[in-house]
């Protein structure tokens, strides 16, 4: 395409005027991409629209450089860009810490496998000329799952009684989806409540994010449970209670606790919620304890909590 | 078949195992009643983790020495402890895909090893629950050894 009807394509897909468009073929420098640049992608075209903040709790609206919004020239849908970015770093997790490395070869495998499984975000990856992995990702629409739950105004019985049971059957789908990972010698890597999307759309959750990796030579799915078992944890309470807010609102609960009825890797968490909620089944209750201080065994593999958590979910309201 | 007197001992660059090879000298110095091979894991670097290919493979020369210097010091060990030279062997194999237990049990079995000996570094419940343990997946694979597993 000339110069002149590509810029005159990125304005009508932008749907307003730019002063200029450069071709970036190699991304090599992505701090240097900005918006009104267009990736050429072996053939493929996207306008660069802007950069993409961070979720994460405590770190919202840092830009993540290494992640430019984008329009598809092609048809104008919107598109997430992960570029090559390197790096590694101590994730802490209690007081344990863990080293973390941002892998795009692992999520363009992913992207790979799990490709037409509405389950997962969805993508493509494109060589540029430099051989960088860049990730092309069809932008979710939605928000995160908590999000969604966090808006919903009303009190946890009520929330037992009438949503509970809908929303952990969206997680067994979930957990299936994360099996299928597991299967195919792949883990998620950053399991965390907003790294599920609820669809705007269709209702359904789909997982996110799959770059993170980690050397985990003997329990290679262990990070990958523990981050569904508080996934299940703040999905069951609407919330993972703290020792510090029980201590504050709800003192006599606190006084009922132990050591074992916390969270095995995060102390100050509590997990065993029947006796935050009395009215919890005491076999979904069940499942959460393999993630407590007293579990006298874990969990190794997915299908082992799903084959739990099944029956406990036909119990539900 | 499966001997009890053939010895399989897992080796790495921590303490805990040299406490266990430390251990089988105590028990076995002077015999030779038994054959025991000491066998160090390499787990070659992820390529997911080191973009770099030199520097992956500066990585996995690295493993590889520290884990045959940590194999010739568990030999002296048990050779000091005058057991027969003969009856004494050591070898590196590659997990080729799997853990570190779940190759040092394919050996037991391939091997034909009566007793598998591991060290145990004492990890915590909420590291062995998100990290895993090498001495938790021999027991838990083992079906017909004894395994001790010295702390």
């Amino acid at each position: 395409m000339p110069e002149d009807g590509l810029k005159r394509r990125a304005e009508e897909v932008l749907g307003r005027p730019l002063d200029r468009v450069r071709i970036i073929t190699d991304t090599t420098q992505f701090m240097e991409l900005s918006r009104g640049d267009v990736l050429d992608l072996q053939g493929k075209r996207y306008l660069l629209t802007g950069v993409a903040y961070e979720g994460r709790f405590g770190l919202d609206e840092e830009p993540k450089h290494w992640v430019k919004r984008a329009l598809d020239l092609d048809d104008g849908g919107q598109k997430l860009i992960k570029l090559v970015f390197y790096e590694q770093f101590d994730l802490p997790i209690g007081h344990l810490k863990v080293r973390c490395y941002r892998s795009p070869r692992k999520e363009a495998r992913i992207l790979e496998l799990v490709r037409g499984r509405p389950e997962f975000m969805q993508g493509l990856t494109f060589l540029d000329t430099a051989g960088n992995e860049v990730r092309v990702l069809d932008r979710v629409p939605g928000q995160s799952m908590d999000r969604v739950l966090d808006a919903q105004r009303i009190d946890h019985q009520t929330y037992f009684q009438t949503r509970l049971k809908d929303v952990l059957t969206k997680f067994m789908g979930c957990l299936e989806a994360i099996a299928f990972l597991h299967a195919h010698g792949e883990r998620h890597g950053d399991i965390r409540r907003d790294h599920i999307f609820e669809h705007s759309g269709h209702g359904g959750w789909i997982w996110i994010d799959f770059d993170y990796n980690f050397e985990l030579a003997e329990s290679p799915f262990g990070l990958d449970l523990f981050g569904l078992g508080n996934v299940l944890c703040y999905l069951v309470g609407r919330g993972i209670p703290i020792l510090q807010d029980l201590k504050r609102d709800r003192p006599e609960v606190l006084e009922r606790l132990d050591s074992g009825d916390l969270s095995l890797v995060i102390p100050n968490r509590v997990f065993n919620l029947r006796k935050v909620y009395p009215y919890l089944p005491e076999e979904l209750n069940r499942v959460l304890m393999h993630f407590s201080a007293s579990a006298p065994i874990f969990y190794e593999r997915v299908e082992e909590m799903t084959a739990d958590l099944g029956p406990a979910l036909a119990l539900l309201p | 078949m499966i001997l009890w007197n053939r010895i399989l001992v897992g080796v790495d660059e921590g303490e805990a195992s040299l406490g266990a090879v430390r251990y089988l000298a105590a028990v076995l110095g002077g015999s030779n009643t038994s054959k025991v091979r000491l066998l160090a894991v390499f787990k070659p670097p992820d390529p997911d983790l080191e973009p770099d290919p030199g520097a992956l493979e500066t990585q996995a020369a690295e493993r590889r020495l520290a884990l045959e210097a940590r194999l010739a010091e568990a030999y002296h060990i048990l050779v000091e402890a005058r057991l027969a030279q003969e009856n004494v062997s050591t070898d590196l194999v590659e997990t080729n895909g799997r853990s570190i237990g779940e190759t040092i049990m394919a050996e037991q079995a391939a091997g034909g090893y009566g007793t598998v000996v591991v060290g145990r570094r004492g990890m915590t419940k909420a590291e062995e629950f998100l990290f895993g343990s090498v001495s938790s997946n021999v027991v838990h694979q083992a079906t017909d050894c004894c395994v001790w597993v010295v702390a």
